[in-house]
C-alpha cells in the first residue's frame, strides 16, 4: 500500500481525496456484493438451520441438517468423492492439455490464426448442443465411440453407462472445453522474455530445459492463475450431470451442485440444501486457501508481487 | 459452460435470498390464508351472492406462452357461458413451474386453482395446502375413471387432469421382416413374461444375424435388440405388482420393495440387457425411450407411456413408421399404471366453489381436445371409455393408431382390473423414494451387483425416504 515517498501532510491529504474518490467508485460494486453476494451467503447460513420446505413455516432447527448431511444422507458422501475426483481429472488435465496446445500453438506454423480458433471453438459453444453430442459419442449401445470399437472388433465401452467409466468420460469433455485456458497461457507464453530462451539456447540448453528451466518458471502465475479458475469451476460441476447423467449410475456422478440443486428444485427441502451449499462453499474456500498459501512457494515473480 | 455455471449459482443465490425475504413477510401468519389476512377478516363469497361482480379465478398451468394463450381461449369460452365466474390462466414454464408454485405458496399468493406435478400432490396435501375436492362430480352424468382420484388420508384431494397408462409399443415393419407375430392388444390374450422374452430374442440379431440362443451369438455386436423395458423408477412399480410385490403397501405408509418378489421384478428387467441379451442397456439418464426404440427403428418392442402417440409417435407415423400398441406382458398379474398431473384447488383459495366448477368445465374433454384427439391426453372421464360413440370420435382419427388396436389395448386396458393408479396418487414423498431408488439400482443394470444386493443394502435409506427422512 505504501507506495507513496512525498512529506507527510500532502500526502494525507492527497490520499484522503484520492480515496473519497475510490470509495464513491467503489459504492456500486460494493453494494452489488453486499446485496447479491453476502447478504444471500448469509441467507443461507440461516435457511440451513431451519427445515424450510418453501410450503410450510421454516422451524429453526440447529445443526441437525449438517448432522444428517453427514450421518444418515445417502448421497453426500458419494457425492462428495466424485465432485473431489472430478475436479481432480478436470484440472489436471485441462491445465497439461492447455499448456501443451498452448506451445504448439506459439510456435510459427502455418494457419496459426485458424488452429488458435480451432482449439477455442468449443469453449464458446452452446452448453446444451455440446453435451448432446457427446451423448451421441458415448451412447452405450449405438454410440459412434462404441460403433468405433466393435469396428476395429473390440468390446464396447459404456462410457458414461457405466460407474467406473462416467466421471473420465466427463473430465475428458471438461478438458475439451478449455478453450479459455488455452487462450491464457497463449499470452502469458507471449510474454516469457525471449532473450532468455536466445542465452539458453547459446548456452546449448535443449528444448526440454528450457521449457523446465525457463518457461516454467516465467509461467508459474499464470499456472497459478489458471489453477484457481479451472479448480473453482471444476468443482461446482453440474452442467454434464444435468445434461447427460441425471447424476448416475448410481451416484457416480451426482455432484455436490447436482446434489444441491435436486434437494432445493426437485425435492423442495430448501433447508437441506442450503446446508449442503454451506458445505459446497466450505470446501471450495478451502481449496482455494490452499492454494493461495502454497503458491508462494512455487510462483517465481520478477521483483515486487502483486498483492 | 463455465459461464452458465456461475450464472446458476448467481440465481441459486438470488431464489434463495428472494425466498428468505419473502419467507420473512409471511412468518406471522398462517401460510394458510393470504398474508394480508383477508381470509380471516371476511367470510367467502359464496355463489349465492347476489352482487353482479365476478368472482375471479386465476388458473396456473405449466407451458409456454403460446400454450398459455390456448388455454386463455378456452377460458374464455368458459368466462362467456355465464356471469357469475372469470377465469384468468397463468402460464409458467414447466422447467420452473413447481418452484414458481413453492415461492407462490410462500408468499401467501398462489393462484386459485391449478394443475400439479404428480408426484407434488400428496406432499402439499399433508401440508395442508389443498383443498378437498370430493364434491366436484356430485350429481355429474359421468364421473373420471376411478384410478384417477388422488386420495390423503381417504379424502379425495385432486383429480387428474389427464389420463395416461403404460403400453407395449411395437415396431410392424420390424416384426413383419423377422415374420413373428405381433404382441397381443386383448388383456386375456397378454403374453407372459416367458412369451415376451422368447419373441424378443427371435428379433434380436447380431453382426452375423444370429439370434441370442444360436451358437456363436455376439453380445457384442448386436445391431437390432427385440425388446427394451423403460426402467425409469416410477415405472419400474409395474413389474414389481405384477410379480406379486410391490413398492409400497396400499395406503403408501410401509414399503414392500424389500419383499423377494419386488427384488425378482426388478432384477428379470435388468436381466433383459445382461443375461437375455435382447435389450439395449438404459440406465435411466435420458427420457427418450420411444425415440430411441421404435422410431429409430433399433429396437422392436418398448414399454413407455400413452402419451408417446401424440408427443413423438403420429410425427414419425407420418414419415413412415408403422408401429403398433399392445398390453405388457406380466409375471403374475395383470398389471399396468396410470397417471396423469392432477387438478387441484388450493387451500389459499377464497373461492373453492367457483374453482371447482371451472375446474369440472375445463376438464370436460371438449375443452382439451387439442391433446386429446393428438393423442398425448386420454379422457378422463368414464364415459369416453364406455361409450363407443365417444370412444369412435376421439380414437377414430388419423393421429391414432387402427382404431380397434388403440381401442383393445389402450381404451379397454385403461378401464380394466389391471390399470392401477401409480404411487404417487396416494403415497407421499415418492420424489424422494424414485431418486433413491434409481441411484440404488445405478449398477444393477450394468451387472455390477444384483438387485437382492442393492436393494438390501439401501433398504433403510429407502424405508426413510417414503417417510420423508434422509
Amino acid at each position: 500500500m505504501e507506495t507513496f515517498n512525498k512529506p507527510q501532510q500532502r500526502r494525507s491529504r492527497l490520499h484522503s481525496n484520492e480515496a473519497s474518490v475510490a470509495y464513491i467508485c467503489l459504492i456500486p460494486a460494493i453494494l452489488g456484493l453486499i446485496f447479491l453476494t453476502y447478504l444471500p451467503l448469509l441467507g443461507v447460513l440461516g435457511i440451513s438451520m431451519t427445515n424450510w420446505t418453501g410450503l410450510k413455516k421454516p422451524e429453526f432447527i440447529g445443526f441437525s441438517n449438517y448432522i444428517t448431511l453427514f450421518t444418515t444422507d445417502p448421497y453426500m458422501k458419494d457425492s462428495i468423492l466424485a465432485t473431489l475426483y472430478f475436479a481432480f481429472l478436470s484440472v489436471a488435465g485441462s491445465m497439461i492439455y492447455s499448456l501443451f496446445i498452448a506451445m504448439l500453438l506459439n510456435r510459427k506454423i502455418p494457419a496459426r490464426g485458424f488452429f488458435r480458433a480451432v482449439f477455442y471453438v468449443p469453449f464458446v459453444l452452446p452448453a446444451a448442443a455440446i453435451y448432446v453430442g457427446w451423448s451421441w459419442l458415448y451412447e452405450a449401445n449405438f454410440g459412434f465411440f462404441n460403433y468405433l470399437l466393435s469396428e476395429i472388433g473390440l468390446n464396447k465401452v459404456l462410457f458414461i453407462a457405466d460407474s467406473n467409466y462416467v466421471v473420465p468420460s466427463l473430465s475428458l469433455i471438461s478438458v475439451w472445453l478449455s478453450g479459455n485456458l488455452i487462450v491464457i497461457f497463449l499470452a502469458g507464453l507471449q510474454n516469457v522474455p525471449s532473450v532468455y530462451h536466445e542465452a539458453a539456447e547459446m548456452d546449448g540448453a535443449n528444448g526440454w530445459n528450457r521449457f523446465r528451466h525457463i518457461t516454467l518458471p516465467c509461467m508459474t502465475p499464470i499456472i497459478f492463475y489458471n489453477l484457481l479458475l479451472s479448480l473453482i469451476a471444476n468443482l461446482q460441476v453440474v452442467t454434464p450431470a444435468l445434461a447427460l447423467t441425471n447424476g448416475g449410475p448410481g451416484n457416480s456422478s451426482r455432484f455436490m451442485t447436482y446434489l444441491m440443486y435436486d434437494q432445493a428444485f426437485v425435492n423442495y427441502k430448501l433447508g437441506y440444501a442450503c446446508a449442503t451449499t454451506f458445505i459446497v462453499f466450505a470446501i471450495l474456500a478451502a481449496f482455494t486457501a490452499v492454494l493461495f498459501k502454497t503458491s508462494k512457494r512455487w510462483i517465481y515473480s520478477e521483483g515486487d508481487d502483486d498483492k | 459452460m463455465k459461464t452458465m455455471k456461475k450464472g446458476f449459482m448467481f440465481n441459486v443465490s438470488m431464489v434463495l435470498l428472494l425466498g428468505m425475504m419473502a419467507g420473512c413477510s409471511t412468518n406471522n401468519n398462517n401460510p394458510n390464508v393470504s398474508p394480508t389476512g383477508e381470509a380471516t377478516s371476511k367470510p367467502a363469497v359464496t355463489t349465492t351472492s347476489p352482487s353482479t361482480e365476478k368472482v375471479k379465478i386465476t388458473y396456473s398451468m405449466w407451458g409456454s406462452e403460446e400454450e398459455g394463450k390456448k388455454t386463455q381461449e378456452a377460458a374464455d369460452k368458459f368466462n362467456a357461458s355465464q356471469n357469475r365466474i372469470e377465469v384468468k390462466v397463468q402460464a409458467i414454464p414447466w422447467e420452473n413451474y413447481m418452484t414458481k408454485l413453492n415461492t407462490q405458496a410462500t408468499a401467501g399468493q398462489l393462484p386459485d386453482t391449478g394443475i400439479l406435478k404428480e408426484d407434488g400432490v400428496i406432499q402439499w396435501s399433508s401440508d395442508g395446502m389443498l383443498n378437498d375436492v370430493s364434491s366436484m362430480y356430485t350429481g355429474s352424468d359421468s364421473k373420471p375413471l376411478d384410478s384417477l382420484a388422488y386420495k390423503y388420508q381417504g379424502k379425495t384431494v385432486a383429480y387428474a387432469a389427464a389420463n395416461e397408462i403404460l403400453l407395449l409399443y411395437y415396431n410392424k415393419d420390424m416384426f413383419d421382416k423377422a415374420k413373428v407375430p405381433y404382441p397381443p392388444s386383448a388383456l386375456d390374450k397378454a403374453w407372459t413374461w416367458e412369451e415376451f422374452v422368447a419373441t424378443a430374442k427371435k428379433l434380436t440379431v447380431d453382426s452375423n444375424g444370429k439370434h441370442p440362443d444360436e451358437d456363436g451369438f455376439k453380445p457384442q455386436s448386436i445391431v437390432q435388440y427385440g425388446a427394451s423395458v423403460e426402467n425409469l423408477a416410477w415405472q419400474l412399480e409395474a413389474w414389481a405388482l405384477s410379480n406379486g410385490g410391490g413398492f409400497y403397501s396400499n395406503d403408501g405408509t410401509a414399503v414392500r420393495i424389500g419383499e423377494d418378489a419386488s427384488i425378482e421384478a426388478i432384477q428379470k428387467v435388468a436381466d433383459l440387457y445382461l443375461k437375455d441379451h435382447v435389450a439395449p442397456l438404459s440406465v435411466g439418464q435420458t427420457d427418450d425411450g420411444i425415440q430411441r426404440t421404435i422410431i429409430a427403428g433399433k429396437v422392436a418392442m418398448a414399454t413407455n407411456g400413452a402419451w408417446n402417440v401424440g408427443t413423438s409417435l403420429n410425427a414419425a407415423k407420418d414419415a413412415g413408421l408403422k408401429y403398433g400398441v399392445a398390453v405388457l406382458p406380466y409375471f403374475k398379474e395383470k398389471v399396468t399404471l396410470n397417471t396423469g398431473g392432477a387438478n387441484v384447488v388450493f387451500s389459499q383459495t377464497k373461492h373453492p366453489k367457483e374453482a371447482m366448477e371451472w375446474l369440472k368445465w375445463y376438464t370436460a374433454e371438449e375443452n382439451n381436445w387439442g391433446l386429446i384427439s393428438s393423442g398425448i391426453w386420454m379422457p378422463t372421464l368414464k364415459k369416453w371409455y364406455t361409450d363407443e360413440t365417444l370412444t369412435h370420435k376421439w380414437v377414430d382419427n388419423p393421429n391414432f393408431p387402427p382404431y380397434n388396436e388403440y381401442k383393445s389395448a389402450v381404451v379397454d386396458y385403461a378401464q380394466s382390473s389391471a390399470a392401477r393408479p401409480a404411487a404417487w396418487f396416494y403415497t407421499n414423498h415418492t420424489t424422494d423414494f424414485n431418486t433413491l431408488l434409481a441411484s440404488t439400482l445405478g449398477d444393477v443394470w450394468t451387472g455390477k451387483t444384483s438387485a437382492k444386493e442393492a436393494i438390501s443394502k439401501n433398504l433403510e435409506a429407502l424405508k426413510a425416504a417414503n417417510k420423508g427422512q434422509k
